[in-house]
């Protein structure tokens, strides 16, 4: 009696573990097959071709030139369903910032550094919009850009959904950056916990 | 009697195993996230290999490439690695 009592709770120590074990296999696998399309949205970005040496010297190209909106205007056209006059997907900053602060793909001082820099960012676009730094909406573009690439690619392997409300926003945020009349009521949110 | 003993230091045996493996898998998720931190500040590092740590919010963090930084949470609320 005494031993099958024994087997017995081996028996469910050895489930437990395996049990553990399976979950972790089973996120990994699902990161896996979702990987290569958030992979490939991920290349579809264009941001290396801002870096160009004229843009390191200052002079201000004009922003319609920066590349990086035609893949999102090509795949949207090529998404079924969608026609010409499809209208950019509705941004809700709030729910996605909530989002992000809950997400369990980063780690807590990962999230602190991400907030760090888009509050630096959003800082820049504040100054360029009052005039107050010799910084070019391409070069604004290109950090942008590599931010948000930095962040896809935390998220991307273990928040694949919330990579892809990401990149869906990404115009979006992009056209509340640019717009004075919307970045201002985004006050910094400086001492807030995550 | 004999039996039963052996039995018990097995599952203890086992018990601490778990326990072992689940510290690890907190060690793996700090590994994780410091060297994002460290990826993210742009410092080299690759991966980071170990963590010591040395408070709330203050760790020391050696990376494969040999490199070791001190990763914390200064008075700003700013995360900042320090090359040690």
């Amino acid at each position: 009696m005494k031993s099958f009592l024994l087997l017995v709770g081996l028996l469910l120590v050895f489930a437990m573990t395996m049990d553990c074990y399976a979950i972790d296999f089973e996120r990994s696998k699902v990161n896996t097959t979702q990987e290569e399309s958030i992979a490939v949205d991920s290349v579809d970005l264009p941001t290396m071709p801002s870096t160009t040496p004229s843009n390191v010297r200052g002079i201000d190209k004009p922003p319609a030139k920066v590349p990086a909106a035609e893949p999102v205007k090509k795949k949207d056209s090529s998404t079924p369903g969608l026609g010409k006059n499809a209208t950019p997907p509705s941004l809700d900053l709030p729910s996605l910032e909530k989002r992000l602060r809950e997400t369990k793909a980063i780690g807590v001082f990962t999230k602190i550094t991400l907030k760090n820099q888009v509050d630096d960012l959003v800082d820049q676009f504040r100054e360029y919009h009052r005039g107050q730094v010799k910084i070019t909406l391409a070069e604004l573009r290109q950090r942008y850009d590599m931010l948000l690439l930095k962040l896809l690619s935390l998220l991307q392997d273990s928040d694949p959904t919330l990579a892809n409300t990401i990149v869906a926003s990404r115009e979006a945020i992009w056209g509340v950056l640019t717009d004075p009349s919307k970045l201002q009521p985004f006050k910094p949110t400086a001492g807030e916990t995550i | 009697m004999k039996k039963f003993i052996q039995s018990m230091i097995l599952i203890v045996a086992l018990t601490m195993l778990l326990a072992g493996v689940s510290r690890a898998a907190d060690e793996v998720s700090i590994t994780k996230d410091l060297t994002a931190v460290i990826t993210l500040l742009g410092l080299p590092c690759g991966k980071v290999v170990s963590v010591v740590k040395k408070g709330d919010n203050d760790h020391i963090a050696s990376c494969e490439n040999g490199n070791r930084y001190r990763v914390f949470l200064n008075a700003k609320g700013r995360v900042v690695a320090e090359k040690q």
